[in-house]
């Protein structure tokens, strides 16, 4: 069982890799990848704070534009290139978590109350970006070196592609090593039972605090890329549909499983792409009346995720198949 | 100074339509614990549907409401028996997810109905304007104002004086208690949640009177109601208007001193510092 599970691994790999030889002359099938894994990186790095700490965020936008913000700026004042620009982005993205974490988890808000004050938050960015008219305002600030690899504004998806595989592996990575880690058991035992996790001597202030800031690091780092891909700077990147997109992803694909958010997101964002695709055009929003109506069948019927459905449909036939061998 | 009397006045005028908002919201909460994210999408369907009431019935605004209450009262039982009651036993990001989809789903209705342009109804019966003072007064703003502190005070009598509201109210406080005496949960969250999304109703008739509607309104609505109902914490029905009157005053201060950009931000910080420093509420019972 173990062998199967490296080698389907490295099968995946081997296939994510080489996925844009099949789609080279394809720019829509590119764009609909690079979409694709762009959620993936978000809603994996959700899944730190949201999965295992069990607190629902929904402020992905506030720290994605804060990074996008942080790169675009430092290109168009300094002329720094974003391939440091997005470090930078991560490290304010992280700033804002800890000075926002801090009273957040001082003040002992939770559940509903966190989910909806980190929602304001990223209103309050966006407002603030429109009104701060040196940094932002009300129009799109474009990023100059089209075309240049030394600025990451490349003229094909295919290198910001394998940018996304880099950070989604990164983040991947970072979530698996997290769950084996301390912290991780922390993580989970908090966000079953705050109390009883602080009965037992979890310093939960600083775990949750830890969780936000990992998070958001990530987040922000993409936001970087982001604004790279797009090309320009707006302050609607404090999206708040995007933000709980990146949730229900996390929710949808199953909370806490290390590549459940990842599922989420390649089986959600392509389908809502694939229908915006086919159905856009003469009537524009019937997708999103699919989309979340498929959004709510899955969590009535599969509230522990949709990877769970997998898991137990692929144990199954592996199952049979292990029985039907032995048979003969 | 009257400019600051003209914007205290119609922003004490639009807080009593945020407590009405909120009120229902609060039923829902405070009833089931259900957080809904969509209540201020009901809201914004509620004006929508005030708007068809009036361009194709030839129905005034402030009417509306007649008509729009029981459909929202049954489209809200509708999402109850088809959602919530199923999610009820889960935990709450379950929860959230559910009506987080059933935002999306009404945005998306909204944007397919009626496309993205703002919609607004061309005349009112209760258009036109007087002065009290230095203060110039919309009598469709005061009227609105009015009618959503009557309501206001109904449904407290409602949930005091008649057996379904004590229902509501024993549910609340114990649910199992409550069942023992033979009061039917099941029935009685369904009808928490119709209330509460007719109360959005009235409100949506009221708002469209001086204001047009557009589909990104439900976030504003949904994080205003929010705030209101975190300022005033649960159980308390005075505190509701205080706290809604304190939010539209502040969000007109904002507005008419600041940027008139700025009058969602004044709401959020007011919502996030009341979340940090005083996280049950000023006025609550709870």
């Amino acid at each position: 069982m173990k062998n199967l599970r490296i080698v389907s691994l490295l099968f995946l790999i081997l296939l994510v890799l080489i996925l844009p030889f099949f789609f080279r002359s394809n720019q829509y099938g590119m764009i609909l990848l690079t979409t694709i894994l762009l959620y993936g990186v978000l809603a994996t790095a959700w899944n730190i704070i949201g999965g295992m700490a069990g607190q629902l965020d929904l402020a992905a936008g506030a720290y994605l534009g804060l990074g996008a913000f942080t790169t675009g700026t430092l290109l168009l004042r300094f002329n720094l290139t974003p391939w440091i620009g997005i470090f930078v982005g991560g490290l304010v993205a992280v700033l804002f978590a800890i000075l926002v974490g801090l009273p957040l988890f001082r003040f002992k808000v939770k559940e509903v109350w966190y989910a909806l004050s980190s929602s304001a938050l990223v209103e309050v960015l966006r407002i603030a970006f429109i009104m701060w008219e040196k940094i932002g305002g009300p129009v799109e600030r474009y990023l100059p070196n089209y075309g240049s690899a030394l600025y990451m504004r490349f003229s094909s998806y295919i290198p910001y592609y394998y940018i996304m595989v880099i950070l989604l592996f990164a983040s991947l990575f970072v979530n698996y090593w997290i769950s084996r880690s301390k912290l991780g058991y922390y993580l989970i035992a908090l966000g079953d039972d705050e109390d009883a996790a602080e009965v037992l001597g979890v310093n939960v202030r600083s775990s949750k605090l830890k969780a936000l800031v990992i998070y958001a690091f990530i987040v922000g780092l993409t936001g970087g890329v982001y604004a790279c891909i797009y090309g320009f700077i707006h302050p609607n990147f404090f999206s708040s549909p995007l933000s709980t997109e990146v949730a229900i992803l996390g929710i949808v694909g199953g909370m806490g499983i290390t590549y459940g958010p990842l599922v989420g997101a390649v089986l959600l964002v392509s389908m809502r792409e694939l229908l915006r695709a086919n159905l856009g055009g003469q009537l524009e929003s019937l997708y999103l009346v699919i989309y979340s109506v498929v959004l709510i069948l899955i969590v009535l019927f599969r509230p522990r995720g949709i990877t769970t459905l997998l898991q137990d449909t692929f144990n199954k036939l592996f199952s049979r198949w292990v029985r039907n061998n032995h048979a003969e | 100074m009257d400019a600051v009397i003209q914007l205290l006045v119609n922003g004490a005028l639009m807080g009593c339509i945020y407590a009405l908002i909120t009120l229902g919201l609060s039923l829902i909460f405070g009833v089931m614990n259900i957080v809904n994210f969509a209540h201020g999408d009901l809201v914004m369907i509620s004006m929508y549907m005030a708007f068809w009431m009036g361009s194709y019935m030839g129905l005034d605004a402030s009417l509306t409401p007649l008509i729009t209450f029981p459909m929202l009262f049954l489209l809200g039982i509708g999402i109850y028996y088809a959602l919530i009651d199923r999610t009820l036993r889960q935990k709450y990001v379950t929860q959230i997810a559910v009506t987080v989809g059933l935002m999306t789903f009404l945005r998306a209705v909204a944007q397919l109905a009626w496309k993205a342009q703002p919609r607004s109804l061309p005349y009112s019966l209760i258009s036109g304007n007087f002065q009290i003072g230095s203060a110039t007064i919309m009598t469709s703003r005061l009227i609105s104002a009015l009618v959503s502190v009557l309501v206001i005070v109904l449904v407290a009598l409602f949930l005091s004086r008649t057996w379904p509201g004590r229902a509501i109210r024993a549910v609340s406080d114990d649910l199992d208690a409550s069942s023992l005496v033979g009061v039917n949960q099941k029935a009685t969250y369904a009808l928490a949640f119709g209330l509460g999304s007719a109360l959005t109703a009235i409100a949506g008739g009221m708002l469209m009177t001086f204001q047009q509607v557009d589909p990104t309104m439900g976030l504003r609505f949904g994080l205003l109601s929010w705030c209101v109902l975190a300022l005033t914490g649960l159980g308390s029905i005075s505190g509701l208007l205080i706290s809604g009157i304190i939010v539209g005053c502040a969000e007109a201060l904002a507005m008419g001193f600041w940027d008139p950009r700025a009058r969602l931000l004044v709401v959020y910080l007011i919502f996030i510092l009341v979340l940090w420093l005083r996280p049950r509420g000023v006025f609550g019972r709870k």
